[in-house]
């Protein structure tokens, strides 16, 4: 098993793969391999999503995904 | 003249089992998604897998059922059956004749199913069958087999025609996925739309006899049964996760996955590259039916997927009921210095690392549930310990969302004394059974369940309670 966090300024559903699969901020369980973040439909986001490999982490160090709001520097 | 309407038979057309879907829609037919929980709590999630066996295997897993059913627990306030809190069951050949019973009938199971197929002699009529001048012609047919005699038997004399449409219009839970092995990639065959839709094909028109028969088409015995693959004709796509997948396969991060990802690319590759499908017994791929809901635990990659969610917060506890009819034949081979025969030799190399597997499966599960607690007490310690240097060096350390794995096991090889494990496990592997015997196996299946210490543990946090061994609830 392999953990991940995808962060947001605020609290929301994340999404992997397409589906949603949790909320931001929280430790996230996930398989090991190739992966696509992102946040939904709403445009309010950036990056619009992530490709990731997730491997060798642990549930202490989990791999962050990070979003920003699009006003955000 | 008989050999000449022989010759023209082979001939025939044979009719496909399994209909064209004219569009796909993702997520529609049979699909755990699209099923009523009514009561039924995401909160306590349990999976029952029922393994291969002949009729053995059935009613072994008929007497689990009987002692779910008789189980009752405090879940949310209220007094309820574990039975009905079971989510999904997968099952494997001789298995997948109470599984699917239930998925069609529900409750009525316990009426129907023992005269139905537990205490009939299932073996000789199908033999009966073959025999007759009728079954020649048909099984003279190139696309027609002995299973296909055996899935009109079991259509009619079990089934009583039910076919998935009849599960769908049900919608309940348990999600029941009978499993079969296709016979070119080794992979499992799950009967489930996501699965059908790969081939285009509506699961709705299949009949539950057929899926059986596939389940059960034990080699040698039985035949494999064909498949039609519409792939490429109703506009399916793929699920993101696998192109995604495909990536992997140079670096081999996750080759599960990675295999999972081209065994649905094979499958509905348009034109189909592969124009028939040959399903053979469920056993032959995982005789115990636990791969599936072991890759749902551990991939948010699968049509019910319990990552996703433990990822939601939707579900607390875990319970995973391994309904195992595994045995183990005594020999006298190693009284003798003569060089074992070759059936016997065949026999051992077509069954042992079917056991190995199963076991390694098993302790599979059993290493998810330890990495489950020990995650979590990871994180408690790690907290602990850093807050114990002062405030300004705890970590907060946040856990993923907690649950609860139950990994419940039941199998004849837990039985402790000695000569009735030795009794079950000489059993054969048939179509039909002594009554006594079937009695037996209901009675043993409903005693490893209460005995199995998880299960135990499991009762105590439901403040649960299985009647019979002179315990009243």
């Amino acid at each position: 098993m392999e953990y991940v966090k995808v962060t947001f300024p605020t609290r929301r559903l994340a999404y992997i793969d397409g589906e949603e699969n949790g909320y931001t901020n929280d430790v996230l369980r996930v398989d090991a391999g190739t992966h696509e973040f992102s946040l939904g439909d709403r445009a309010n986001y950036r990056p619009a999503k992530r490709t990731v490999t997730v491997m060798d982490t642990s549930v202490l160090e989990p791999l962050e995904v990070r979003f920003f709001s699009k006003g955000e520097p | 003249m008989l050999a000449g309407l022989l010759l023209v038979a082979s001939c025939a057309s044979v009719e496909p089992g399994n209909p064209p879907l004219k569009q796909y829609v993702p997520g529609r037919g049979y699909s755990f998604d699209r099923l009523e929980g009514g009561e039924n709590s995401d909160r306590l999630f349990v999976i029952v897998t029922f393994s291969g066996g002949g009729t053995r295997a059935a009613a072994l897993a008929y007497g689990v059922l009987e002692a779910l059913r008789d189980t009752k627990i405090e879940w949310q306030s209220k007094k309820v059956r574990l039975l009905d809190e079971v989510d999904v069951i997968s099952s494997i050949s001789g298995g997948s004749f109470p599984a699917a019973y239930y998925a069609l009938r529900g409750d009525r199971i316990f009426e129907e199913f023992p005269g139905r197929f537990l205490y009939r002699q299932i073996q000789s009529d199908l033999i009966g069958l073959a025999l007759t001048p009728t079954s020649w012609f048909k099984l003279a047919a190139s696309a027609y087999g002995r299973s296909d005699l055996a899935a009109e038997l079991y259509d009619r004399e079990v089934f009583a025609g039910g076919t998935y449409a009849d599960v769908i219009a049900r919608n309940r839970r348990p999600f029941v996925i009978l499993n079969a092995t296709d016979m070119t990639t080794g992979q499992p065959f799950s009967f489930i739309q996501d699965q059908f839709d790969l081939l285009c094909s509506d699961l709705a028109g299949v009949k539950l006899a057929r899926a059986a028969a596939a389940s059960s088409a034990f080699p040698g015995g039985l035949t494999a049964l064909t498949f039609w693959n519409y792939a490429g004709t109703c506009g399916y796509r793929q699920p993101a996760w696998v192109e995604l997948a495909m990536k992997d396969h140079g670096a081999r991060v996750n080759a599960r996955r990675t295999a999972r990802a081209e065994n649905r690319l094979s499958l509905a590759a348009a034109g189909p590259a592969r124009a028939y499908l040959h399903l053979t017994d469920g056993g032959v791929a995982d005789n115990i039916g636990l791969r599936g809901p072991l890759e749902a635990i551990l991939s948010p990659n699968h049509p019910w997927s319990i990552v996703q969610m433990l990822n939601r917060e939707r579900l607390d506890k875990l319970v995973v009921i391994v309904v195992n009819a595994a045995t183990n034949p005594a020999t006298d081979r190693d009284q003798s210095p003569a060089v074992p025969g070759l059936i016997d030799t065949i026999s051992t190399a077509a069954n042992v690392p079917l056991g190995n597997y199963s076991f390694d499966t098993v302790e599979l599960l059993n290493k998810i549930a330890a990495e489950y607690r020990a995650d979590s007490r990871a994180v408690v310690a790690c907290n602990r310990l850093s807050a114990a240097k002062g405030a300004q060096c705890a970590l907060r350390l946040e856990a993923p969302h907690a649950v609860e794995l139950y990994p419940v096991q039941v199998a004849f090889e837990y039985l402790p004394d000695r000569a009735q494990r030795d009794w079950f496990r000489n059993l054969p592997t048939t179509l039909q059974l002594p009554r006594e015997t079937i009695d037996k196996l209901r009675a043993v299946g409903r005693r490893l369940l209460s005995e199995d210490p998880q299960f135990q543990n499991l009762m105590e946090a439901l403040g649960g309670c299985l009647a019979g061994a002179g315990r009243a609830c």
